[in-house]
């Protein structure tokens, strides 16, 4: 169904980060949000990707934001590099979605969720890292990775699910012995982007605890954001619920103080 | 969602949180119909990953569930919670509590029907007396050793000897239990389940297509479980005699187990007989009696008196098979397959040994068998994704194979309904050697195509 080779050849064909992303990535990481917000105008999709972004509901901005200075310096320096993250991610989102039933605004809306309430989250933790911030971003690339390997092979996926009940990620780990987060892995690695975001999702998928207990600790926090992000109707009627499988002993410790983050009763 | 059927059990697992927004999008009431349809005898959502729900969340299941279960006589409710959950549950439903929980999906496969004579001895305890009865009554039914704690001292004094029993039942509730004729396979047995009152609707729920193309791949001995039947009529008589006589030409064997007397005319009995039914008091004067159920269940060509030939919708669809089961193989080992040899004749398989076989049948706008020769060791190979470990236990690897086999029988099902064919399959049928399998399938014409994946063969036989 899928073998390495498909695997390492889907990694091949990843695009490098386009040079107006790295430049402005790098001019956020010493902090020069104006020199930043020039650069980041250039490249007309990464504007028009960060308007859409700030202006949904979740952002909760009483007027429309236009410009890139403006968003920049609303969001701070590691919003904004979280920001330009989500829209490297968004690049590799197909035009047309066929495994999951998503479409290109319920990805920005899934990653404006996430990424929001992962802000939330590390203020309750009182962690102040734009690294760390940014880490959320490259969780939907699981989700963009299992479309990508998956999306020719949906029946037998499903004929394969009607007698057994196994996750994608499992599927991928039994045929190739490598798994969803491995990829994305793959992914921050040809990006540059910093190494601890790579070990933080690699704890979120649940099933690989980090030995470093603030990573874990993180892990198990994202983990569970992404269940109760994909428990939204939306999500659940894209086919996104089951796509890995929710380790609830994994989170069990934390789930207390999840609730209380989440405001749910 | 999806459900998984196993054991006459479908089972819904949605994951995360349940609330009253979201659980529409879980599940519909289109699901459950779908899965009802499957002959299953239980329909429960599982809780196992579920962190968080309220009332909300459960309370349109609940509404789906009682409908579900009115028009179709199942049980219904839900399964695998913590004691912490099975809390929440009752004190959300108090005594309007009229659907099932089953705190694990081991607990609720002792009470399906799919599942039964197991001889499982099983310890329970319930705080309410007449569950605990209800409990009990059904497990013994159910062809289980209930032993029942009278007190929670008691029970956990005894839970301590966890050894001492299969299963312990606690936080678990027997909701209104549904009644249906259920299907199950056991060997080569195929045991279907009757109840109450045996009159002509018998006519209507019985499964004829299913039986019959039951009886065309191979399966010999059928059993009516008919402990729960409280009497049968002149239709009824009929339409068992008729059965039975029908199936004489396969050489196949109708038995009864646990039917009384009591409310029937005693001449029915002598009626059945003289067709050729057989009667039995206990499941396990044929199950546990190998001997016989060698002699009963042995699949046999002596008298398939309907030859068939295929048909040339037949093989205009054969490449349509090959595809599927090539595709599904490959699917399952991540070989590549390629094709040696086509004919069509009967059944020839040049190395016997270190082979099992498998056949499943289908049928509607056409029908036939597709039968399915392995070497073992790709048979292996293709049960590691399903069972995620490498195995010797040959019934193990049978029983996968039959899970295997399954899905190219859904495949081919899929494959033929883009082709506007509607079919049906029966549950598959495994052969541990192929001298089993020629029993059946001997004398038959087929198409015959011989595969090869990495260099192991493998063959692939149509027939009708």
């Amino acid at each position: 169904m899928i073998t390495k080779n498909i695997i390492d050849s889907y990694i091949e064909k990843i695009p490098p980060s386009p040079k107006a992303l790295k430049e402005t990535l790098m001019l956020l990481n010493v902090g020069e949000l104006t020199k930043a917000s020039k650069v980041a105008q250039t490249d007309m999709a990464l504007s028009s990707y960060l308007k859409n972004l700030v202006n949904r509901p979740i952002y909760g901005f009483k007027n429309e934001v236009t410009e890139i200075s403006q968003i920049f310096g609303i969001l701070g320096v590691s919003a904004s590099q979280q920001a330009v993250y989500n829209y490297m991610i968004s690049l590799l989102s197909p035009s047309k979605w066929k495994l999951f039933k998503l479409n290109s605004s319920s990805f920005r809306e899934l990653q404006a969720e996430l990424s929001r309430r992962w802000k939330n989250i590390l203020e309750h933790l009182e962690i102040d890292n734009k690294d760390i911030e940014s880490a959320i971003t490259l969780l939907p690339a699981s989700i963009i990775v299992s479309e990508a390997l998956f999306c020719d092979k949906i029946k037998d996926i499903n004929l394969l699910r009607s007698v057994n009940p196994i996750d994608l990620n499992t599927v991928l780990m039994r045929l190739c012995k490598v798994d969803l987060f491995d990829i994305c892995e793959q992914i921050a690695y040809k990006w540059e982007m910093p190494q601890q975001i790579a070990e933080i999702i690699h704890a979120a998928s649940g099933v690989k605890p980090a030995q470093d207990e603030t990573t874990n600790l993180l892990g198990k926090w994202m983990h569970l954001l992404l269940f109760y992000t994909l428990s939204q109707p939306m999500f659940i009627e894209a086919e996104l619920n089951d796509f890995i499988d929710f380790q609830i002993d994994y989170v069990g410790d934390i789930y207390d103080e999840f609730s209380q983050v989440m405001e749910i009763e | 969602m999806r459900a998984l059927v196993k054991n006459g059990i479908g089972i819904f697992s949605p994951q995360g949180f349940l609330d009253g927004n979201n659980n529409a999008s879980f599940l519909s009431i289109e699901d459950i119909d779908a899965t009802a349809k499957l002959n299953v005898d239980m329909i429960l959502v599982s809780l196992k990953k579920v962190i968080f729900f309220n009332r909300n969340g459960l309370d349109a299941f609940v509404k789906m569930f009682i409908k579900v279960r009115a028009a179709q006589h199942i049980t219904v409710g839900f399964c695998d919670y913590d004691s912490k959950k099975f809390t929440a549950i009752r004190k959300f439903y108090r005594s309007d509590l009229n659907f099932s929980l089953f705190a694990s999906q081991e607990i609720a496969e002792l009470f399906a029907s799919s599942y039964k004579n197991q001889n499982k001895n099983v310890l329970l305890y319930n705080e309410d007396k007449s569950q605990r009865s209800a409990m009990a009554i059904e497990l013994h039914d159910k062809g289980h050793n209930p032993i029942i704690a009278q007190t929670e001292k008691e029970f956990k004094e005894k839970s301590t000897n966890a050894n001492a029993y299969d299963l312990i039942i606690k936080d678990s509730f027997l909701g209104q239990m549904g009644q249906s004729i259920a299907t199950r396979v056991t060997g080569n047995a195929i045991i279907y389940t009757v109840s109450s009152f045996l009159d002509a609707e018998i006519g209507n729920t019985f499964n004829i297509a299913y039986h019959n193309n039951s009886l065309n791949v191979g399966f010999r001995l059928f059993i009516f479980d008919a402990y729960k039947v409280v009497s049968m009529n002149v239709h009824a008589l009929n339409f068992f005699s008729k059965l039975s006589t029908s199936g004489a030409e396969y050489n196949a064997t109708i038995c009864f187990v646990g039917m009384t007397f009591e409310k029937t005319p005693k001449a029915f009995k002598e009626t059945l007989e003289d067709a050729g039914i057989m009667f039995y008091n206990q499941m396990d004067d044929i199950l546990q009696n190998k001997e016989l159920l060698e002699e009963l269940g042995a699949s046999s060509a002596a008298a398939i008196a309907n030859k068939r030939v295929l048909n040339k919708v037949m093989v205009t669809e054969l490449p349509n098979f090959i595809d599927a089961t090539v595709a599904t193989i490959e699917m399952m080992t991540n070989s590549k397959a390629s094709k040696e040899a086509v004919k069509i004749d009967e059944i020839k398989i040049p190395d016997t040994t270190d082979k099992i076989a498998s056949s499943i049948g289908f049928y509607g706008d056409i029908d036939g068998m597709v039968i399915l020769v392995f070497p073992k060791e790709i048979a292996k190979k293709a049960c590691e994704l399903l069972i995620a470990e490498k195995t010797d236990d040959l019934e193990l690897i049978l029983d996968t194979l039959a899970e295997l086999v399954n899905i190219v029988g859904g495949k081919i099902k899929t494959l033929l309904s883009d082709q506007k064919l509607s079919v049906d399959i029966t549950l598959p049928r495994t052969y541990p050697n192929v001298d089993a399998l020629l029993e059946i399938a001997e004398k038959r014409k087929g198409v015959q195509v011989d595969l090869t994946f990495n260099n192991d063969k493998f063959l692939f036989f149509l027939t009708r």
